[in-house]
């Protein structure tokens, strides 16, 4: 792969930063003893987790239920959690601390955001644990070696895709019913008060859930390490690209991190990724067009009405009579008559 | 990576994994047109960690640049998605999906 350079050192800065702990005093056992938690507690702990989130979900019980509901689903990530830890611990050795915690912080900060999002009953609420869920998902990528992405994720997602959630929630905010003309703030729709197949999905998502808990930790337990996973593969490209590794991997050892992550993936996708990259931007250029064209208001007015009122327009609203099809562009209004269909289109 | 010597890959993988059933379990249970539409984003961060876990297990850039592409398709998918929410939403003055049960096939 000439030309194409700047991958590799990305890869011999892993190596380099894998290669670390290898030179430090690693326990003997550093493979990943068995798997954290046995098929039959993983199996039970997604059935109660099921049951609690039953419980959990909105719908016309009483507040205590709910309540009872999160203790029980918190009481079980929390024991899930720890199964996972003392795992962790002794999988490790002496290990541990570190970025460990943060791993831990981010993913429990992560995992209530993303429940209090489907179990809360006010949308807005929901979008808001929505931005705690991205943000503590943009540390994961952060610990992850992954910086533009994060940034990207809170750019994008939070700062995008959300305020335009936010924007469309109270766009839609349903009127007061005649049943409730109360209406106002406090009122909490049927819509989102009652859920919908509530212990049919729970089963179905946990049972999801569990299978591939127990896929991850029985048959990924025997993967390479990841460090080991690195040599194998630098190994590899070194090989085939000996001499360029062995300068890059010189300056990587004597400026580690210096080129950023983020100018290596910015080569990367404009050499290896550029045809999937002007599609993308093709996508995005044909989903801003077909959003517009989907929620255009059009506008229906009977003429009769229309010509009924022209005198409480302001003078400079044009008083052309909408017409029902307003897609039909030789319907839009024309300056100086009534009647848009007076203008002559010659290229009909 | 380092740290990977007590955090290991499975443990990205099973955060996304339980983020990706949060995100099913809340768009087949809540009845909310937008709320349906924030746990499809759930799924896509969950579907996210995994790739960036992966990509950083083998130490290229591949998984970030899939999720370049995610995040791409995530923000087509939420333009699209919330305008015909409002579509709906001015056609039946209601989020309720199950106003809209004669759309089955």
């Amino acid at each position: 792969m000439p030309g194409y350079t700047s991958p590799h050192s990305f890869l011999t800065l892993g190596a380099t930063l894998a290669q670390v702990p290898a030179t430090a005093p690693v326990p003997a056992d550093a493979g990943m003893p068995g798997t954290p938690v046995a098929p039959v507690v993983l199996m039970i702990l997604c059935a109660a987790a099921g049951v609690a989130t039953v419980m959990l979900l909105p719908s016309r019980r009483e507040a205590p239920l709910r309540k009872v509901g999160g203790a029980v689903l918190l009481a079980i990530g929390l024991i899930f959690a720890a199964l996972l830890v003392r795992w962790t611990a002794g999988s490790a050795g002496a290990g541990g601390g570190g970025m460990g915690a943060y791993f831990w912080i981010f993913s429990a900060v992560a995992l209530l955001g993303a429940v209090r999002v489907i179990t809360h009953t006010k949308p807005v609420y929901s979008a808001l644990y929505f931005v705690l869920t991205v943000f503590a998902t943009a540390g994961l990528f952060l610990l992850l070696w992954a910086e533009f992405m994060a940034a990207a994720l809170v750019l994008i997602y939070a700062g995008a895709i959300l305020v335009t959630y936010v924007f469309v929630i109270m766009l839609a905010a349903e009127a007061a019913s005649p049943a409730n003309p109360a209406g106002g703030v406090e009122r909490v729709s049927e819509t989102d008060a009652v859920s919908r197949e509530p212990i049919l999905a729970s089963a179905v998502g946990f049972l999801l859930m569990g299978v591939i808990l127990f896929v991850i930790f029985d048959k990924a337990s025997d993967l390479p390490r990841a460090g080991d996973a690195h040599r194998n593969e630098t190994a590899q490209l070194a090989r085939q690209t000996e001499p360029a590794t062995d300068v890059e991997a010189h300056s990587a050892a004597v400026m580690p991190r210096l080129e950023g992550a983020t100018q290596q993936l910015g080569a990367y996708l404009f050499r290896n990724q550029l045809v999937n990259l002007e599609l993308a931007g093709l996508i995005l250029t044909i989903a801003m067009v077909g959003a517009i064209v989907i929620a255009r208001k059009r506008v229906i007015v009977a003429p009769a009405d229309e010509f009924a009122m022209p005198s409480r327009a302001a003078p400079e609203i044009m008083h052309a009579p909408a017409t029902p099809i307003d897609d039909n562009p030789h319907s839009i209004p024309v300056y100086g008559t009534l009647n848009p269909r007076q203008k002559e289109y010659p290229e009909t | 990576m380092q740290h990977f010597s007590h955090i290991a890959l499975q443990h990205y993988l099973a955060v996304g994994a339980v983020m990706f059933a949060i995100g099913l379990i809340g768009f087949m249970t809540r009845r909310n047109l937008i709320v349906m539409f924030l746990c499809t984003e759930l799924m896509f961060q969950g579907v996210a960690i995994n790739l960036i876990a992966f990509g950083a297990y083998h130490g290229n850039l591949a998984g970030q640049a899939f999720v370049i592409f995610v995040l791409v398709i995530a923000a087509a998918e939420a333009s699209l998605a919330l305008g015909l929410v409002v579509l709906l939403f001015r056609q039946k003055q209601t989020l309720d999906a199950d106003a809209w049960r004669e759309l089955r096939g």
